[in-house]
């Protein structure tokens, strides 16, 4: 266990310098998150009522949409060098790649968060400073994440990868993206009358349960 | 540290490229496999790495404790393939460190720099690897197959844009690592280079080894007419069958 705990921070480590060097995977997601943002202000030119309505929507699709170009290119180095094979020669159990990746795209993620709330409250004109808001979506980044990992060490070994992930992955995400939406409607007080609770056991439970799972087959994933 | 590969076969679908080869090699041995493109080399290296699965026959990495299980072995294996496995935004150093790290060899940072020397990159600017010349990136490469100390060397091409300096180099590290009892097996094409450090030349000829011949300090032009002689023989027998 320490010896797997020590790949994963290594290998953490590892994409963190590589992607502070290249800024390949942040630059893409970054500015797909702002220009959607922008998009979104003109498509939908709302009643400040109607914006607290459709905020956790917003933030959530523009993270889920950006976010799928940060997977598809952080298999990229990897592939590109054959380096996943020196990773595959190097650590005591598979495991700890995808663990370490899964890591690496949960902190993207949770920064493009931290970036986007407030852009989007200035577009907007709506504070979405509000730490139950922020929990639920670095909750929903994690359920996102572990499923996103999994398809995207698939699809990386394929030509289409650019348009296999989505494929595979958005059909696998939908009850992250329902408890997300819904929990974070309850917190900005936009949806009335709903418990929290269930969305939040049903994110909590999916988390566990994805990460468990990709974890145990992973090794399979990338052998065959 | 023995292999034993027996009755391996390969095939990517209708094509066999490995037809139940066997191949023995003992610690000590610096075992060059010939063949022209295509024969299987790469195939059978990938296969003794762990990293494919054969189709049929079993790999058995022995050692003084017993088999040793896929995870161990890996650990246990320097490997050279037709990819550097390097991170081309980090520096020479920072790709053999973080190798290092996920060894956890427990080599020092001065450990990594006289490591770099030893395959002539000591004086090499610190830059990213993007930005080295093929020779670089390969010498690199060495560095980081033998970062691990490993029992085993399993170099695919390892000449492969060497210059003269270079092929040396490797000459030399694989003189010392075959003394230090370790199994060497590695492809190449480059036979007046390797012959001053090979065992034994096993030729790989239409999926199985048609001949292992001794190195014995044989000339290069013996070497080339028994390879040529193996390879034209493959061909008539292909003939005749057809």
């Amino acid at each position: 266990m320490k010896a797997w705990l020590h790949s994963v921070r290594v290998l953490v480590w590892k994409d963190l310098l590589q992607e502070w060097r290249s800024r390949d995977i942040l630059t893409s997601m970054l500015a797909f998150a702002v220009l959607s943002l922008f998009i979104f202000n003109y498509a939908l030119e709302l009643s400040p009522i109607n914006r607290a309505e459709i905020a956790p929507g917003v933030i959530w699709v523009v993270m889920v949409f950006a976010g799928t170009l940060g997977l598809n290119r952080s298999f990229t180095a990897e592939q590109d060098q054959g380096c996943f094979e020196g990773l595959m020669m190097a650590v005591p159990d598979l495991s700890a790649i995808y663990f370490a990746k899964l890591l690496t795209n949960l902190l993207m993620m949770v920064f493009l968060a931290v970036l986007v709330i407030p852009i989007y409250s200035l577009l907007y004109n709506q504070s979405l400073f509000n730490q139950a808001f922020f929990g639920v979506l670095i909750l929903g980044a994690w359920g996102y994440s572990a499923a996103g990992t999994l398809i995207a060490s698939m699809t990386v070994q394929t030509r289409m990868r650019d348009l296999l992930l989505p494929v595979l992955l958005f059909p696998l995400l939908l009850p992250v993206n329902m408890a997300v939406v819904k929990s974070c409607g309850v917190i900005l007080g936009s949806v009335a009358g709903q418990d929290i609770h269930g969305w939040l056991n049903l994110l909590l439970v999916y988390d566990i349960v994805v990460t468990i799972l990709s974890i145990m087959v992973f090794e399979y994933v990338i052998q065959e | 540290m023995t292999l034993q590969a027996r009755r391996i076969s390969k095939a990517y679908g209708v094509q066999r490229v490995l037809d139940k080869l066997d191949l023995s090699i003992e610690a000590g041995e610096v075992v060059c496999l010939l063949g022209p493109n295509g024969a299987g080399k790469t195939t059978l290296i990938r296969l003794l790495s762990g990293l494919q699965k054969a189709d049929s026959g079993e790999v058995l990495w022995g050692t003084q404790d017993g088999n040793l299980s896929v995870l161990t072995l890996r650990r246990s294996i320097g490997l050279i393939l037709h990819q550097p496995f390097l991170y081309e935004h980090l520096t020479g150093f920072e790709n053999l460190r973080f190798y290092s790290r996920l060894y956890e060899t427990g080599l020092s940072d001065a450990d990594l720099r006289k490591m770099l020397g030893r395959v002539g990159l000591g004086s090499a600017r610190p830059i990213p690897v993007r930005g080295y010349s093929r020779g670089m990136k390969q010498r690199l490469t060495i560095a980081r197959a033998l970062l691990c100390d490993p029992q085993i060397l399993l170099f695919d091409e390892p000449y492969t844009g060497l210059d003269q300096q270079g092929c040396g180099m490797l000459n030399q590290l694989l003189l010392e690592e075959g003394a230090r009892d370790k199994l060497v097996l590695l492809t190449t094409h480059e036979l007046s280079s390797i012959r001053q450090v090979a065992t034994r030349f096993d030729l790989l000829h239409r999926g199985k080894i048609a001949a292992s011949i001794p190195n014995d300090g044989m000339s290069l032009d013996a070497l080339q007419d028994q390879y040529n002689a193996v390879i034209a023989a493959g061909k008539s027998l292909q003939k005749e069958q057809a």
